[in-house]
């Protein structure tokens, strides 16, 4: 009977199993295979070639630059987008008539498909006749038009990750409210009673049951930041000084057409995506029993 | 998290579908087959970066041909990642697509089109199409123009006018001292339009700034003609650093692409002077009063050079072409024939104003379309200034773009913003532009 049962489990999963093999295991394997072979589209050879390909990659200036850029990305992006996540989804946690419309008004910049948000700041960013300079100039913070984007790097690289921000923060609240509401109020009770102030309660209950929630929003934010494309592709087209390695990936292979570079950094993003996922899984994930 | 997971994932599905990868040079067989034109019947998708003509001229065609047609309308940007993705991965999408100017050597190299000399003679239609050049590589047609865009540049005589300058500059530095006049007399405090986001538009405004300057930018045997500071290139570059860093450019040009500079700094009087735009901008742009608030006072202007002397205007022509994935070849081809045809040129082109024009087209390919345009304009929207610019253009390289002109282009409009941008020095950036064009030219 058992076996049985287990027959017709593997038969339902059967389907998926396929169908996340050929759309993902094996691209992945045949890119990993290729990232070792010359891929240059006009160059009419396919030999081994062992590790040029990285080594191309890192070799050129802006492709150096694009993994600065990421890291910045990654560090400010899950930084902030955890930390926001935390502080809204304490928000979100009391009980009021606003609760519903609140939660939905936070969570519409992840609704949203990130291209149409970078055109959208691109406009709120707008030299001329974007807001963000009209409402600095009327609380007189500044006394002209500012240009945001393009003239310095450091200025665009936050601007940017602000926009990530933006719609990376949505789904943290989500998954820190979720694990939130798991913790039991008898746990708050019982330490406001042994006199435990409410930083006190946040610091050694709060924090250390939301752990695995905390977890999951990290490594949300940070493959969701490593994989940033859209926002510095939209806000300043192919500028090296705020583009990403994802869209550095893309101007080298589809523009440059040299794909065992394309195919070589995108390795590297995966390995790195899954060796940064599970370093945080180790060092944050905690199993929580209540 | 759209097109963040887009970009790898592209890059695998290319992997799984080409898992050779490049698939260049595969094909051993470069001539294209044989095909009925009389009755070609069935049906074509077209992939372009331009809107539909009129649905009722499109069901013409099929009558005449019984081919029905899928115009799929594809911004230019992203048709060439398609391009590149779809004859990567050997896979069909369009029985007819955009082979830009630029674009010519690396099409021929990796063999994704056929070459159309089969059903196009180069010899009859060069007479007609001053742009067909830079369609052929090697005596193959790689692609037949589709349009005569070349650039141009463009002044608002209204405001020129109002700071005393009556007479378009013939030279840069007379130019420049207009500019400058405009500028300190309050008429406009940014009257120069150069769009300075890393984007292809850039690049081209290089390529005729240089040309203004009296050269190219890559020589015969495309190799960089630009390194040497007494070098047009070099000037040109360090001019439009200058000009950016002295206030003639407005500060957020540096990060606005070509056709929003033009569409909201010049078609609103923000800016008065465009030195590198594209022909057909005032038929398009400037005189339309939905679109503009300086109908009538944009006109095209001979390009200032530095010694005075008349510059050439450099095509930047899109054409079209047919995949080696098409389904429809000989459907593609009547198509082509009938999208050329010079009477069907001038439609496009707003002949018949704009009930059967398409939205943005610059110019007619052919000479007879232009001169059927010209009569049904009666001289409007800088037509007569126009034909008169085609007739002296010259392609960007004067041995057709080089296979790897997307690596080129890339480098030039990064290099170029962020000099611009006060990132790097005018120095550095030539010094990166010519890194690779040296790792690339023969």
């Amino acid at each position: 009977m058992r076996s049985q049962r287990q027959r017709l489990a593997y038969i339902l999963l059967a389907p998926l199993a396929l169908f996340i093999g050929a759309l993902t295991l094996y691209p992945t394997a045949v890119t990993t295979v290729e990232a070792f072979f010359r891929e240059y589209s006009l160059v009419n050879n396919h030999n081994f070639v062992g590790l040029k390909n990285f080594h191309d990659a890192f070799s050129t200036p802006a492709i150096r630059q694009s993994f600065v850029n990421t890291g910045i990305y990654v560090l400010s992006g899950t930084v902030l987008s955890v930390v926001l996540g935390i502080a809204f989804a304490l928000l979100l946690r009391q009980r009021s008539r606003w609760r519903a419309p609140l939660l939905a008004l936070v969570v519409l910049p992840w609704a949203l498909p990130p291209v149409v948000e970078a055109l959208l700041w691109s406009r709120i960013y707008d030299p001329t006749f974007g807001p963000l300079n009209g409402v600095l100039k009327s609380i007189g913070l500044i006394s002209h038009n500012q240009v945001w984007l393009g003239s310095n790097r450091w200025e665009a690289l936050v601007l940017i990750e602000l926009v990530q921000v933006w719609q990376t923060t949505p789904l943290c609240v989500l998954l820190i409210l979720a694990a939130l509401q798991l913790i039991p109020s008898e746990l708050y009770e019982a330490g406001a009673v042994d006199g435990a102030s409410a930083w006190h309660g946040f610091r050694y209950i709060t924090l250390p049951l939301l752990r695995p929630g905390i977890t999951i929003a990290m490594v949300a934010a940070i493959t969701a930041s490593l994989n940033i494309f859209d926002q510095p592709y939209i806000l300043t087209g192919d500028a090296s000084a705020s583009a990403s390695v994802g869209v550095q990936t893309y101007l080298v292979s589809f523009q440059n057409l040299n794909f065992g570079e394309g195919y070589a950094l995108s390795l590297i993003m995966t390995l790195a995506t899954a060796a940064i996922s599970l370093l945080v899984l180790r060092l944050v994930y905690r199993r929580v029993e209540f | 998290m759209g097109l963040a997971l887009v970009v790898p994932g592209l890059v695998l599905l290319v992997a799984a579908c080409g898992s050779s990868g490049s698939g260049s040079n595969s094909s051993s067989n470069n001539s294209a087959p044989a095909v009925n034109l009389k009755h070609p019947g069935g049906s074509i998708t077209v992939a372009v970066a331009y809107p539909s003509p009129p649905p009722a001229l499109l069901q013409q065609f099929t009558k005449q041909t019984g081919v029905k047609v899928r115009w799929v309308n594809v911004g230019w940007d992203d048709l060439q990642s398609k391009i590149v993705a779809a004859s990567t991965a050997h896979s069909y999408f369009a029985d007819v697509t955009d082979v830009d100017w630029s674009k010519t050597g690396e099409y021929y190299k990796l063999h994704w089109f056929y070459p159309l000399n089969r059903y196009f003679a180069i010899s009859t239609l060069s007479g007609q199409m001053p742009q067909l050049s830079s369609f052929v590589d090697n005596g193959q047609l790689v692609g037949i123009p589709m349009d005569a865009s070349f650039m141009v540049s463009t002044m608002n005589t209204k405001q020129f006018t109002h700071a005393g300058v009556t007479k378009a500059p013939t030279t840069i530095a007379q130019y420049t001292a207009d500019l400058q006049k405009l500028k300190s007399s309050g008429v406009n405090p940014h009257p120069l339009n150069i769009p300075l986001q890393a984007q292809e538009g850039l690049s081209t405004y290089w390529y005729e700034t240089t040309a203004a300057f009296g050269g190219h930018v890559l020589t015969a045997q495309h190799k960089a003609a630009f390194t040497s500071p007494s070098s047009p290139g070099y000037k040109a570059l360090a001019w439009i650093v200058h000009a950016y860093k002295s206030g003639l450019v407005p500060p957020g040009n540096i990060n606005m692409a070509d056709v929003a500079s033009l569409t909201s700094n010049m078609a609103h009087g923000m800016t008065a002077s465009s030195l590198s735009e594209y022909s057909g901008d005032l038929a398009t742009i400037y005189d339309i009063p939905s679109n503009s608030s300086v109908v009538g006072q944009v006109k095209y202007v001979s390009t200032p050079t530095a010694s005075g002397a008349p510059a050439p205007n450099l095509g930047n022509p899109d054409g079209v072409g047919i995949p080696r994935t098409a389904h429809n070849v000989a459907g593609a081809v009547a198509f082509i024939k009938w999208l050329d045809k010079p009477s069907n040129q001038a439609l496009w082109a707003g002949a018949n104003g704009g009930k059967d024009a398409i939205t943005g087209f610059p110019l007619p390919a052919q000479k007879n379309a232009t001169a059927i345009l010209a009569s049904s304009l009666h001289g409007k929207s800088g037509i007569g200034d126009l034909s008169q610019l085609l007739r002296d253009s010259q392609p960007v390289f004067q041995n057709g773009a080089p296979p790897w002109y997307s690596q080129f282009s890339n480098a030039v409009y990064t290099n170029v913003h962020a000099a611009a941008a006060g990132q790097e020095s005018v120095k550095a950036a030539i010094s990166a532009i010519a890194q690779v064009v040296n790792q690339n030219a023969p």
